[in-house]
């Protein structure tokens, strides 16, 4: 129970910071509608894409702006020092993972709130599924990459490139999700049911508890490095 | 010719064993019925993918073992056989693909184990960028031992995600049979004999040419300390 309220605390001042400043959702939100409609333009104005392309552009916009909000997340730590007030509070590392994997789940699910609709609005002419269909896709999609990214942003706000390193490091630990992402979504987007899915949602979920396991077992290592 | 050089050794027989590879590759195997000659890039492919494969669970091994005693000789077992193991990914995509333009007539193809090869291609290079933007040794050897883990962790995902890919890949030794000609089959041994061989020399070198390295770091700053 200790534990929980200790998770709750450290989610509740990243995200109480996140209201205050909007520093990373705005950018997010602003990023990824921007890659919506560059792609948009570069697909040539007034064609539509079928259920396999739009896919694909959704995961590309959606990835692209995740990865400005998650380098926030643990520069903001290090510029004031804060990584080595964590470490002397009594909080384990484990929490720490899971509370700085929280909030990244959750900045992303509300950027998500803005980029899916406007997503449908420029491309969904001629997608016959549902917006609630792709759901579970987004739900593994930001566990996924919630926990993977946290530990890989630790380690990149420990370098000197941070900015530079952290896609570089991430992506391609994501491609397999992504991979499974884009064709999951497509036959959402094509109005299949959800029980089609599975053979893309499984291994998703294998994925988001390997990547879970594996970060919090080595995120300690990294943190004491910071 | 005092004393035996113990670390010419494996270069020594390497240089043995390499020219009788090759040698036995073309005066020896016999011409394969359908791909003619384009079919003996086989035995330097299937070699250098067994050896690159060996060089990533090296590396994943050295990192456990660096986050567990924290040894110099660990991190440089590491280095060693990330940078072996990238090379020879990238030798084992080139072999791949010179011998994929004559016989599926495209380079690429997103064939299982050639994404599988390819994403653990991008996931080790990135660790290979990690390392050259840190400077201080316990750092980098923390961090890079965290993403040769998590990469290692990847590869069984990477081969579910890529299954949704339709394979064209030859399957030439299976669990039950081996499907070749004696001749070819002790030409491919010969050929796998030697590159293990080259692989520990090349090891041996790399790890070694690391130690020095940190011990005239270590020299260098104690000068300055002094």
């Amino acid at each position: 129970m200790k534990s929980l309220r200790q998770i709750r605390f450290l989610c509740g001042k990243d995200l109480r910071i996140e209201l205050r400043k909007k520093e990373s959702l705005v950018s997010m939100a602003f990023f990824g509608v921007l890659i919506l409609v560059m792609l948009n333009i570069a697909n040539g104005v007034g064609k539509q894409i079928d259920a396999e392309a739009g896919a694909g552009i959704l995961w590309v916009a959606i990835l692209f702006s995740s990865v400005l909000g998650l380098g926030r997340v643990f520069a903001r730590e290090k510029e004031n020092g804060c990584v080595a007030a964590l470490l002397i509070s009594p909080v384990s590392s484990g929490e720490i993972f899971v509370a700085k994997a929280l909030v990244n789940f959750s900045l992303m699910l509300l950027a998500e709130l803005v980029l899916v609709p406007i997503f449908f609005v420029l491309f969904g002419a001629r997608l016959s599924g549902d917006p609630l269909a792709l759901l579970p896709i987004l739900v593994l999609v930001n566990f996924g990459f919630s926990t993977t990214g946290t530990l890989v942003s630790a380690i990149s706000a420990g370098t000197r490139r941070n900015e530079v390193l952290l896609p570089i490091l991430l992506f391609p630990l994501l491609l397999p999700l992504m991979t499974l992402a884009v064709k999951a979504t497509a036959l959402a987007l094509a109005a299949k049911p959800l029980a089609d899915l599975r053979g893309q949602l499984e291994p998703m979920a294998a994925f988001c508890v390997v990547f879970a396991a594996a970060g919090y077992l080595l995120f300690p290592f990294v943190l004491r490095e910071d | 010719m005092t004393t035996f050089n113990r670390s010419a050794l494996f270069p020594g027989l390497a240089a043995v064993l390499i020219p009788i590879a090759i040698g036995m590759v073309f005066f020896y195997s016999p011409l394969e019925k359908t791909m003619g000659s384009v079919q003996k890039i086989f035995y330097f492919h299937l070699p250098l993918a067994l050896t690159a494969f060996l060089s990533f669970f090296v590396a994943c091994i050295s990192g456990i073992m660096y986050l567990r005693n924290r040894q110099r000789i660990w991190d440089a077992r590491l280095a060693a056989s990330v940078e072996i193991g990238v090379v020879l990914t990238t030798l084992v995509l080139i072999t791949g693909s010179l011998w994929g333009k004559p016989i599926w007539n495209t380079f690429w193809t997103w064939d299982p184990r050639l994404t599988t090869s390819l994403i653990l291609w991008f996931i080790f290079a990135s660790c290979l960028i990690l390392r050259s933007a840190i400077d201080e040794e316990g750092k980098r050897a923390t961090f890079s031992a965290v993403m040769a883990i998590v990469g290692f962790v990847d590869v069984p995902i990477v081969f579910l995600s890529a299954r949704l890919f339709r394979s064209i890949h030859p399957t030439v030794i299976r669990a039950d049979s081996v499907g070749l000609e004696t001749s070819m089959l002790v030409t491919l041994l010969v050929c796998m004999a030697a590159m293990l061989v080259f692989w520990v020399g090349l090891y041996k070198f790399r790890v070694s040419l690391f130690l020095q390295e940190a011990m005239i770091n270590d020299l260098q700053t104690d000068g300055t300390k002094s």
